[in-house]
């Protein structure tokens, strides 16, 4: 990016002045915007960061400004419409004396964010608002999605409830202490992966293929090559013929390796064809369009029961005629089915099905890379797992790993869609063929047809129980749409067979799964990660079975559930890693089931044809993958006393580095504000693997706690030998019998004798504990149009001990509303041709702040013993309940079973009779 | 988006003279609907005339006791204008049941009558559409029409007109003042948007030298019983799957007077007057409702994936005239449950 004297504020126009000038939070700029330039990229060019692009359509409300004091869409604003009028971003919300809006105040008090992305904007629309209008806060914020929080906390921040705690010395553990960012995200400081400006950046584009399945038979590149500003051109010519998955492990066996950075043959539409870099993203997406592929069509099969059968068109051929579409199957059984279904007195055999769905983090993915003075490559990127990235890019390009540097800033939202790698790898090589930096940041639409989704799967269940409830055989069937490339799909599909069936006793288990190649989208890690899937089916099967027996849904769970003591296993008799660090289950369901009966939320709305219902459902957990995790942490005392704590896992909204410094800090006595953090850094932070799988409180976590233990070690054993007397930590100090040593003092004595203030440890992620979500839902449902309000929602966990209370329900609450979005308002629509039609927020429709009810959460009273400070994982699990107690509180109201997801209105209204 | 030219002239007439200079120009007012068309290259305007600053801002009782609002005033003041919010409560809900704060704030009275379809194929413009591109070909007619129209649709298109404001203006019988080179005309709501027939590239009777300068609304404002009905994915933020504006004058138990439009059903607001005047004198029960959504749906057609939304409709308009009957019109607000 180019710097001229226009970027820059101008002194007071003179009277022969550019009439054009724009007056960007109290600063004055002469420019002239580039022709169609929309005002949320002018705003950037500028430096003003705190603007965001969550969508670029007018859709998301990331980008909102004030224009005149009224909030607007900057990215559906001509830039040129903004001269001579005032323009205020969330870095001009602030009054000029260094204090805090009120509404900025309020967001820090609430924490009314996660990953932040949206926060910028949010505050904009909210601190516009007239009283009158935030008393309908669903109404005023229809402009503003948010895919974290779901929304508690922004209506917290709205009422003006402060949720922080005091950050006291030796309390942080268990204490809803802010973000150590906090401050910069209400001010809009934060910066996130795109917000950088460097000298001389060229914009990569990528063509993506609008068929399904081809093969390319030529690429003509000259029209391209001839608009202004092109700088080069990649084709599946032009990159290393190295097969790799995208899909990131520390194991990397489990992932196929069977995809190309660029290939030629395209295997869903939507894939990458070819890149083109440029001086300008206009010019590098005008050269996309004049690219001219022939395309040689191969047929394509999009359903994958077809794709298994005989003559199918197969995804890959490389993989034998044997194989066929199926990418893995996994078999198993436990007892004896067959005998089980014979013995019950009641069998209920139904298919479900859920669909496939988006993130929707509202940071998109995208990297920039550049070849830095110190001879190295270094890569800033939106991603859960940056040492895994570095991993892969160094097996594609053949570098030595100490060349390469890979790093994020703030990640704004992951959810599983950034345990791959899909941007980092086309940047790194168009640097390096350039010389230059290069940027690309994904539109929303190359989110929905390039990049991950949760896998669709169909699963058949069967039970048998006896007429008390016992259940007497599971049995499943379960089979996984993986599309065209099969990153996760033997991860995610051992997963859809674990935890939902473990949850239940039953001497007799079955199942069978199958993930499939299609000429779809691929499938990849989506929080829930397979689970979800079949917690769906099985939570609705046991619904239905109860409903059979004429058994209270909370009875029949609590006759079959896991108990402490119990053998986990589901259909295989492997041993597993997995045992009860703790117990809580029990409770939830007892909350659940007390909170449903008690009341709460809304009535019914009035009108015979509202029909109401009420709902549970439950998941379990084993925290932590199945297969190999670890990470490092690193701590030194620094000059002044205070801390240094290095992570490798990311942030990316999950509050990691929150959790990480209340650990370190606790078991240094000491206030969380004086540990200074770093994480996700290849150069700066030890190993990790990656932030997914929940993993961030109990491997990366684990690794703090450890470091932190041995930092103290350090610094006790230190003073104990310098003073002779017993030592203990305060804050700033150690206290040795009755001498209070400064830390800072300590540090200078310490290192003249020689000694080492640092510590570093490395934790795996091996024996895992278990977790347990129950979700408890009241809805109405109009018989006659088939809306469903959700009345009342309640929802308990069991994950131990609360690093930071107030994160843990912000987990909880965003994963309620994205069960929500997923059981009721998102589809991802696709054509015949296996284009998907709706790839914008407008028409995929996450839910909205109207759509996501309050949610009573309640925290089990555990401890865990294995998990670090009793705590154990929770950032994916409470999703798994959500989806199946909505059904079941459908099905309750209207007697009717709806198997399928998602539950819009024109699937169910004709199913109900219009009067009761 | 490709480049284009920018003017911004002061006076209506001036904006006449030039939009009639260039067919390749365009009006822009609010952008929000226009911008994100040019992001898609939809609309590739060699010139933008911009006519923000034109002197359509006011909303002013008429001598009849009606209402005329300025094209250019935000749907945002429109919606809590106190005439509005008082005498037209129809129409502030159907604004209010559509768009954003932020879009509300920057789109504008006239700007939400021009509003194209959000035919997921009119958008692509790799597929054909007939609209976009007269000629090509209707995607939507053998493709994914869950959102498109059930009624007036023609071989050549089914899209929907995706407004709600506009749907109230239809029930409320608006007009619609237009200037061109010739000068001032105006137009029954009815007659300004057109069905596809065989020229869907089309969407209104606006001429393409013409500029709309106001809307103007009889004193009739049925304050007293009236509901707007959206029914949608997600609670808000979304277009209507089908919506309903009805508008009744009450005699006591019995309909005096109706009025009846619906929204994501058809290419324009869909009003039938036999189903209104089959209303008029009945009592104010399900039955009546019934037998006029019948007459309103008589002639609907559904394709593959949006026959459902004939039943919706039925059912969707029984319910929308009851609330107005009842006197407990549908809240825009207020839908999250607390």
């Amino acid at each position: 990016m180019n710097h001229t004297p226009a970027d820059q504020p101008q002194p007071a126009p003179t009277a022969d002045a550019p009439r054009n000038g724009y007056t960007i939070n109290g600063k004055l700029y002469f420019a002239e915007p580039q022709p169609g330039q929309c005002l949320r990229t002018f705003l950037r060019e500028r430096g003003v960061f705190g603007v965001k692009k969550g969508c670029d359509q007018g859709d998301c409300g990331a980008c909102t400004v004030w224009l005149d004091g009224t909030p607007v869409h900057s990215c559906l604003m001509p830039a040129f419409r903004a001269a001579g009028r005032e323009v205020t971003t969330v870095e001009g919300l602030a009054p000029p004396d260094g204090s805090l809006h009120p509404v900025q105040q309020a967001f820090l008090g609430a924490q009314a964010f996660q990953c932040s992305f949206c926060t910028a904007g949010m505050m904009m629309t909210c601190a516009a608002l007239t009283d009158a209008q935030k008393e309908d806060m669903p109404q005023a914020l229809k402009g503003n999605l948010c895919r974290c929080t779901g929304y508690r906390a922004i209506a917290d921040a709205m009422h003006g409830r402060a949720e922080i705690a005091e950050d006291i010395a030796g309390e942080a553990c268990g204490a809803s202490v802010p973000s150590p960012l906090a401050h910069a995200i209400v001010t809009g400081e934060a910066r996130y992966t795109m917000d950088v400006a460097m000298e001389g950046m060229l914009h990569l584009k990528v063509l993506r293929s609008p068929h399904a399945h081809a093969r390319i038979r030529a690429i003509g590149r000259d029209r391209a090559m001839a608009v202004p500003g092109v700088a080069a051109i990649f084709t599946w010519e032009d990159v290393p013929r190295r097969l790799y998955s995208t899909a990131t492990h520390e194991d990397h066996l489990v992932d196929p390796d069977d995809s190309y950075m660029l290939d030629n043959v395209v295997r869903f539409a939507g894939q990458r064809v070819a890149a083109v870099v440029a001086e300008t993203e206009a010019a590098a997406e005008a050269a996309c369009r004049l690219l001219e592929v022939e395309y040689e069509i191969l047929p394509a099969v999009f359903d994958p029961v077809a794709a298994m059968a005989p003559g199918a068109p197969r995804i890959h051929d490389e993989r034998g005629e044997e194989r066929g579409n199926i990418y893995a199957d996994i078999h198993g059984e436990i007892g004896s089915v067959a005998e089980g279904f014979a013995s019950a007195d009641a069998v209920h055999e139904m298919t479900y099905s859920t669909s496939r769905v988006q993130h929707v983090h509202l940071e998109t993915h995208g990297s920039i890379a550049w070849q830095g003075e110190d001879g190295r490559v270094h890569i800033r990127t939106s991603t859960q797992a940056p040492f895994i990235a570095k991993q892969k890019l160094c097996h594609l390009f053949g570098l030595r790993p100490s060349d390469v540097h890979v790093f994020t800033e703030r990640v704004g939202g992951g959810f599983g869609g950034k345990q791959e790698m899909i941007s980092e790898d086309l940047c790194l090589l168009a640097a390096l063929k350039t010389g230059r930096p290069v940027q690309w940041e994904f539109t929303r639409e190359e989110q929905f047809i390039g990049a991950t989704t949760r896998h669709q799967m169909t699963t058949r269940v069967k039970l048998g129980a006896r007429r008390d409830g016992t259940l007497t055989a599971i049995e499943l069937h379960v089979v996984s749409n993986t599309g065209a490339y099969g990153g996760h799909a033997s991860e995610t599909l051992g997963a859809s067979l674990g935890g939902p069936m473990t949850a239940y006793r039953c001497p007799n288990k079955k199942a069978a799964g199958y993930a499939v190649y299609t000429n779809m989208v691929p499938g990849g890690g989506f929080r829930g990660y397979g689970s979800s899937q079949t917690a769906f089916a099985i939570e609705c099967a046991i619904d239905e079975l109860a409903r059979l027996l004429g058994i209270d849904p909370f009875a029949m769970r609590r006759k079959n559930m896991i108990l402490p003591g119990d053998w986990i296993e589901s259909a295989w008799n492997d041993p597993s890693d997995v045992d009860f660090g703790s117990y809580g289950l029990d409770q939830c369901l007892d909350f659940v089931e007390g909170a449903l009966a008690k009341g709460g939320g809304l009535p019914k709305p009035e009108g015979e044809e509202w029909a109401e219902g009420t709902g549970v459902a439950l998941a379990m957990l084993e925290c932590g993958p199945p297969t190999e995790h670890r990470s490092g942490a690193q701590m030194r005392l620094l000059p002044d006393g205070s801390y240094h704590l290095a992570v490798g896992s990311t942030e990316m909204g999950n509050g990691s580095i929150t959790s990480h410094r209340q650990i370190a800090a606790s078991l240094l006595s000491a206030r969380a504000d004086r540990i200074a953090i770093v994480n996700a850094d290849t150069d700066l932070a030890p190993y990790d693997t990656g932030t997914f799988a929940s993993t961030g409180t109990v491997v990366a976590g684990q690794a703090v706690r450890m470091a932190a233990e041995a930092m103290r070690d350090s610094i006790l054993g230190f003073a104990r030998r310098h003073t002779g007397a017993d030592c203990r930590l305060d804050d700033n100090a150690v206290i040795c019998g009755n001498e209070r040593v400064g830390l800072a003092e300590l540090y200078a004595i310490g290192t003249r004798a020689g000694h080492h203030f640092e510590a570093k440890r490395k934790s795996y992620l091996s024996l895992r504990s278990v977790a347990f979500n129950v979700q408890g839902i009241r809805l109405a449902v109009h018989r006659a149009t088939g809306e469903i309000r959700i009345l009342h929602s309640v929802h308990g966990a069991d994950i131990g001990r609360l690093i930071n209370p107030m994160q843990c329900r912000g987990q909880i609450e965003g994963s309620i509303a994205m069960g929500i979005g997923w059981a009721l308002t998102e589809q991802m629509v696709y054509d015949a041709e296996g284009r998907m039609v709706n790839p914008a927020l407008r028409n995929y429709r996450i839910p909205s702040y109207a759509d996501v009810p309050p949610t009573e959460v309640f925290f089990a009273d555990t401890y865990d013993r294995i998990g670090p400070l009793g705590a154990k994982s929770q950032g994916e699990c409470a999703i798994n309940p959500v989806a199946p107690a909505i059904a079941n509180a459908l099905a309750d109201a209207t007697g009717v079973r709806f198997p399928h997801l998602p539950l819009l209105p024109d699937r169910i209204f004709a199913k109900l009779a219009p009067h009761a | 988006m490709i480049n284009f030219q920018y003017a911004r002239p002061n006076e209506v007439a001036d904006a006449v003279r030039q939009i009639a200079a260039d067919p390749r120009a365009r009006f822009i007012a609010g952008g929000t609907n226009l911008l994100d068309l040019m992001k898609s290259d939809v609309e590739q305007p060699s010139r933008l005339i911009d006519i923000s600053r034109l002197p359509l801002k006011s909303v002013e009782e008429t001598p009849d006791g009606g209402l005329r609002i300025g094209a250019l005033v935000p749907n945002t003041d429109l919606a809590y204008h106190p005439l509005v919010e008082s005498r037209y409560p129809l129409l502030a809900s159907a604004i209010m049941a559509g768009a954003s704060q932020q879009l509300r704030n920057m789109a504008s009275t006239g700007g939400n009558l021009m509003q194209r379809t959000r035919c997921y194929y009119f958008y692509d413009i790799a597929t054909p559409c007939n609209k976009r591109e007269p000629g090509s070909g209707c995607s939507a007619i053998e493709g994914l029409n869950r959102m498109h129209a059930i009624l007036g649709t023609s071989e050549s298109c089914i899209a929907v007109y995706p407004s709600d404001m506009s749907i109230a203006l239809a029930a409320l019988e608006a007009t619609v003042r237009v200037m061109g080179p010739g000068g001032e005309r105006t137009m029954a709501f009815a007659d300004f948007h057109r069905l596809p027939g065989d020229t869907p590239e089309r969407d209104n009777n606006l001429e393409p030298n013409e500029i709309i300068t106001a809307i103007e609304l009889p004193p009739q404002g049925f304050a007293k019983n009236h509901s707007y009905l959206k029914i949608r994915d997600r609670l808000s933020y979304a277009f209507a799957l089908v919506s309903v504006a009805a508008a009744l004058e009450m005699d006591g138990e019995a309909v005096k007077e109706a009025r009846l439009a619906l929204g994501g059903v058809a290419h324009k607001p869909w009003r039938v007057e036999a189903a209104e005047a089959a209303l008029a004198g009945q009592p104010a029960n399900e039955a009546s409702f019934a037998k006029a959504a019948d007459i309103v749906l008589s002639g609907a057609k559904g394709f593959e994936h949006n026959a459902f939304k004939i039943d919706l409709a039925r059912r969707a308009i029984i319910r929308t005239l009851t609330q107005a009957a009842n006197g407990t019109p549908q809240s825009q607000s207020s839908k999250k449950i607390r």
